[in-house]
């Protein structure tokens, strides 16, 4: 079943990437195409295959000595924002304003 | 006048800084130069880091003075994709998002060429966040190929096969999550590798598909691409990158080996495929047929699950995508939306007008497929094609040495002529398997289209960890066709002299 405009509108909400209405129609009717263009893959006999998830396979954890090494300074961590306030990036409220969000 | 950057290949321009026959920084001034009188019409740079390179080149010229040891590539102009980090530069990705961004650090990949004494000239444009397979989706100006200026380079890493086609530099990196090097390598006529997954290390490159990206070099030689792997190898395994191999050998000891006996593969129903135009089928076969008369024996294999790669392959890739892309929040780095009320609305803002429409379009498809109930039915499946692809190349490989095919089923076409976005992704079909199994493959430029005129590439694949011998192949096959060291016609000579 195709997905509908409310269906994008929530996706868009999870990814928080805002669209206009003229995009939320655009991205509709991308979605569908796109998928579309996935869907063999259900279809495809997969039975006792197992995933592969990465493709060399054998990752092992890279670690150090624990020891202390320079990093990137307060400075140089902050230079990047747009907004910063004292040592922190700087957001508006997490929380709605009186709101229930 | 010693002569043009154009007729000198990286070694040669090496050797020569190093005898003292012209300095790093002629060179560098030369590449400048080059840089000036054309990149007005390839457009193929976002920045010219002019600083930089004088710099590096006087630290060379003062190494050699000092009797130093130089590097192998000491004084070679090399230029950048624009989603690797580099000090004293902005990475853009070619966004709105990181329109202003400054490098906090050097990107292993780019740290190796520097220190195997190559000259930084700049960064190069690309598809945004690397979606796309022409550069058209750069956020700043598209790049143009320099066989043709009314057509697209290819994609993604377009500013970069651009730049090394024009002579503008004499070699680049860019950066294959789906054939994002060998593509552009081959539309504009040079050679492009991706190496197998795990030889060059990731680290400081902007992520897209954390499983599928490679780094690797373009240039005009196979030899040069050779030269260049050996300096993104030097030091072995990156601890930085915790998918980093020690891959460190000399890719030029067996550049010049013969191929007599070895074995290559061709796909007859690849070479049948709808859409494949004629003039690549028959560019294709006449490499064939080169290959044979070097001794090689062409072996048909098959790759039976290669048609579903392109569904997996756009599945795998957006998921990693959203999730890499996630991090762009406008609130350590990046474009941030002003005058917001909430954080999420700050956030939904910012990603809303930092990012451009294809960027959009692969997060919310990487979205919607990871989300409950629709993950298994597609993120799953794509997971078991990929063993079962993986299993294809096993077999094929167990059979011959490299694998011949196509880079792209088409020459460059013009500016705008594809604008349906799952048209553009079937046009991967050739490079896609490649990086979802992790093997290397490379795109040599074997002629010019019977009806375009067009450069035509032919891609050879290998085997995981095979570089150096798909190299010989490469080599092989570039020793047949006559397209060694070609700078696009319009370009020869305009600036660029020593």
């Amino acid at each position: 079943m195709p997905l509908t405009r409310e269906d994008v509108a929530g996706i868009a909400a999870y990814a928080r990437i805002a669209l206009t209405d003229v995009e939320l129609d655009e991205m509709t009717a991308y979605m569908n195409d796109a998928i579309a263009l996935l869907d063999p893959i259900i279809d495809y006999d997969l039975d006792g295959v197992e995933p592969t998830f990465h493709p060399t396979g054998d990752l092992a954890n890279v670690v150090r000595e624990d020891t202390v090494v320079a990093g990137l300074s307060l400075e140089e961590a902050l230079a990047n924002a747009a907004s910063i306030r004292g040592r922190s990036f700087r957001v508006p409220a997490i929380l709605a304003v009186g709101g229930s969000a | 006048m010693m002569g043009s950057l154009d007729a000198l290949s990286a070694r040669q321009i090496a050797t020569g800084v190093t005898r003292g026959d012209f300095s790093a920084t002629e060179v560098a001034q030369a590449s400048l130069d080059a840089i000036a009188s054309r990149d007005g019409k390839t457009q193929a740079f976002l920045q010219v880091s002019e600083e930089l390179a004088l710099a590096a080149a006087a630290r060379t010229d003062a190494a050699r003075a000092a009797g130093e040891r130089l590097g192998p590539l000491a004084g070679v102009p090399v230029a950048f994709k624009d989603n690797m980090n580099l000090v004293g530069t902005r990475t853009t990705c070619a966004s709105r998002m990181l329109e202003p961004y400054e490098s906090a650090y050097t990107a292993t990949c780019v740290q190796r060429m520097l220190d195997a004494g190559a000259t930084p000239l700049g960064k190069l444009n690309m598809d945004e966040f690397a979606f796309g397979s022409t550069t058209d989706s750069s956020a700043f100006h598209p790049t143009n190929n320099p066989w043709d200026l009314t057509r697209v380079p290819g994609g993604s890493s377009g500013g970069s096969a651009a730049a090394v086609t024009a002579g503008e530099v004499t070699l680049a990196l860019g950066s294959d999550t789906g054939g994002s090097i060998r593509q552009p390598a081959s539309l504009c006529g040079v050679v492009g590798m991706k190496p197998s997954y795990g030889v060059v290390s990731r680290y400081g490159v902007v992520a897209f598909g954390s499983s599928l990206d490679q780094v690797g070099p373009i240039g005009r030689r196979v030899e040069d691409v050779a030269l260049a792997m050996n300096a993104l190898t030097a030091g072995g395994r990156d601890r930085l990158d915790a998918t980093s191999r020690d891959c460190t050998q000399d890719y030029l000891a067996h550049l010049e080996d013969p191929i007599e006996g070895r074995a290559v593969g061709v796909i007859p129903a690849l070479l049948e495929a709808e859409g494949l135009a004629p003039e690549v089928r028959s560019a294709i076969e006449r490499a064939a047929h080169k290959l044979a008369d070097a001794g090689a024996r062409i072996m048909e294999v098959d790759l039976p699950n290669m048609a579903s790669s392109i569904a997996a392959y756009y599945v795998l890739a957006s998921c990693e995508a959203f999730s890499n892309l996630a991090r762009f929040d406008g609130v350590r780095y990046g474009y941030q939306e002003p005058g917001c009320a909430t954080l999420a609305e700050q956030s939904s803002l910012s990603r809303a007008h930092g990012f451009g429409p294809e960027a959009k379009r692969r997060q919310m498809l990487g979205a919607y497929l990871l989300s409950s109930g629709v993950y298994e039915r597609y993120y799953l499946a794509a997971q078991k094609v990929r063993t079962l692809i993986t299993a294809d190349y096993q077999r094929a490989f167990a059979q011959v040495d490299a694998i011949l095919m196509p880079a792209s089923p088409t020459v460059a076409w013009e500016h705008g002529a594809i604008s349906d976005p799952a048209a553009l992704y079937l046009a991967d079909v050739y490079t896609i398997s490649n990086n979802i199994a992790g093997n290397c493959g490379i795109s040599v430029p074997v002629g010019l289209g019977t009806d375009s005129g067009m450069p035509i590439g032919a891609q050879l694949q290998g085997p995981t960890f095979a570089d150096a011998s798909l190299l010989t192949f490469a080599r092989a096959l570039e020793r047949a066709c006559d397209m060694e060291g070609v700078v696009a016609p319009a370009f020869v000579g305009k600036g660029g002299e020593l």
